[in-house]
């Protein structure tokens, strides 16, 4: 009698806990929290300004630092221009590439996004990758369209066979390898580039690339949590 | 003799404007701006290389003076070799012949293309060009549409008073493919300026399909992606529909003749899969808040060549 008497409520319970409405109502991972060095808290304090604020002035900062490279390069490098001649772009790229190569020598991952800045990064994408949003509401609606299109790159990928790309700065993006589309909704959200430079995301990950010179510049490992 | 001429040469004779009008429904007026379109194109294998045998055969009944290319020109490697087997051989009758191609970017092409002479895209991901007069193209790089792509092109629409306004572009804002469908995201990114600006036709790839889609506020979309490769059966009729075509390679001709665009969608083989015509209704003005411009297709505009 017991046993009939709660079988009615645990199947439904059950049932409740199973059923696919619950499974779409699933909470949407934690945020990442917000981690500002205590240099950039010093500094902040310091100059009465946001610590958010210096951390992206730092990026530009970083960027700028970097296009001074490119430029000089591109000084030394064969100019990229208009030619009916696919080797001569080639071997532009190719000599663009070296020269930043060789200036970057020993640049590593974080030089350019430093950990607090892929904090940031993290964090700007979050609401269009991963943040919370109600069923039916546009935010639910553009996370909806970025993972699809996410999805579809990761695809492309696939049956394009190309080789993988190497997350690792300096290393050329392998030409025979499609480039994943850039979600607009990200690119909204994140710090402008200049137009040499671009943001690709690879899986989970958020390269920029050196358009001019198909490299690598630097990444985000987990940029999408 | 007269034998022969009654049996053989006499009923070929009278079929032969049938076969014609079969195979071009575009009107081919003496004046007129007359254009090929191709999309998903640099594979090098056998059937970009009949689609482009097609194209060169046609362009000698119909003499079109450019190409449109919606991007995916270059799949795979880009080493200069590729570039040869996957464009410029497979083109060198149309090249040779004076044919101009103006390329739009795929997600499968590296940036550094827009270097390449023969795709004439002067070194930008995206730009415009008028080949005639009251004839507008505005190429765009659908791969990365950020805020400064976005602000040239509210610009340049703005700017211009062409009659015609055509924008092509890898990613299709409207499709029934199975594979990708919609691109929903760009199409709220593009779709307001379209219609803002009178945008009245828009070419697109990426589905290795053809499709033609239902007028959508006022503007014509057409999807050709299966200028060399062929996701067959990938298209599902939905209700964005008017006409597609997944079990062959095609291109498209176009041609425009006043206040009216008429099109043909054909095969490698030469079939015809689609043709009809849309209107430009209207006069465009080059300001910011004008209304859009309607594009209607003429009715029975369909009626040819139904599957």
């Amino acid at each position: 009698m017991n046993v009939i008497r709660f079988a009615g409520p645990a199947a439904l319970t059950f049932a409740i806990l199973a059923s696919p409405a619950t499974a779409q109502t699933k909470a949407a991972p934690e945020p990442p929290k917000p981690r500002v060095s205590e240099a950039t808290k010093q500094k902040a304090a310091e100059q009465d300004a946001n610590p958010e604020a210096l951390v992206l002035a730092d990026f530009q900062k970083r960027i700028d630092a970097y296009m001074t490279i490119h430029k000089e390069a591109a000084k030394d490098a064969p100019p990229l221009k208009e030619t009916k001649n696919p080797a001569e772009i080639k071997a532009a790229q190719d000599a663009l590439g070296a020269t930043i190569r060789a200036a970057r020598a020993m640049a590593k991952q974080g030089d350019i996004v430093t950990p607090e800045l892929q904090n940031k990064f993290r964090r700007l994408m979050y609401p269009v990758v991963a943040g919370p949003a109600q069923k039916g509401t546009a935010e639910r609606e553009v996370q909806a369209d970025v993972k699809e299109e996410l999805k579809e790159n990761t695809e492309e990928r696939k049956e394009e066979s190309g080789k993988p790309v190497v997350l690792k700065v300096n290393a050329t993006y392998p030409p025979d390898t499609p480039l994943p589309t850039t979600p607009p909704q990200i690119l909204m959200n994140l710090p402008k580039l200049p137009e040499q430079l671009e943001y690709r995301i690879i899986g989970k990950n958020l390269i920029i690339r050196d358009v001019d010179a198909n490299i690598i510049v630097d990444f985000v490992p987990n940029a999408i949590q | 003799m007269r034998r022969t001429f009654l049996f053989v040469l006499m009923p070929l004779m009278l079929t032969m404007p049938a076969l014609i009008a079969q195979n071009f429904t575009v009107p081919m007026k003496n004046g007129s701006l007359k254009f090929a379109v191709i999309g998903d194109t640099g594979t090098g294998d056998k059937h970009q290389l009949a689609v482009a045998k097609q194209l060169a055969a046609t362009r000698a009944k119909f003499p079109f003076g450019f190409v449109i290319m919606v991007g995916d020109n270059i799949y795979g490697g880009n080493s200069a070799k590729d570039f040869d087997r996957k464009f410029a051989l497979p083109y060198k009758p149309l090249l040779d012949g004076g044919v101009r191609f103006y390329a739009a970017l795929g997600n499968h092409d590296d940036p550094s293309e827009r270097f390449y002479k023969p795709f004439n895209m002067n070194g930008e991901r995206y730009y415009t060009f008028k080949p005639a007069d009251g004839v507008r193209f505005f190429a765009l790089d659908s791969n990365y549409m950020d805020e400064k792509q976005l602000k040239w092109l509210d610009e340049q629409l703005a700017m211009s008073a062409s009659d015609w306004k055509i924008a092509f572009f890898h990613h299709p804002p409207y499709s029934s493919g199975e594979t990708h469908g919609s691109n929903e995201t760009l199409r709220t990114q593009l779709e307001p300026m379209f219609v803002k600006h009178g945008v009245n036709v828009v070419l697109t790839g990426h589905e290795h399909f053809y499709e033609r889609i239902k007028p959508q506020k006022g503007i014509a979309y057409f999807i050709t992606g299966s200028s060399a490769k062929l996701r067959e059966g990938n298209l599902t009729q939905t209700q964005l529909t008017a006409k597609g075509f997944d079990t062959g390679y095609t291109f498209m001709i176009v041609e425009i003749a006043g206040d009216d665009m008429y099109y043909q969608a054909i095969t490698d083989t030469g079939a015809t899969v689609d043709s009809g015509s849309v209107r430009r209704v209207g006069k465009v003005e080059p300001t910011p808040d004008r209304s859009a411009q309607p594009v209607v297709p003429p009715s029975g505009s369909d009626k040819r060549n139904r599957q």
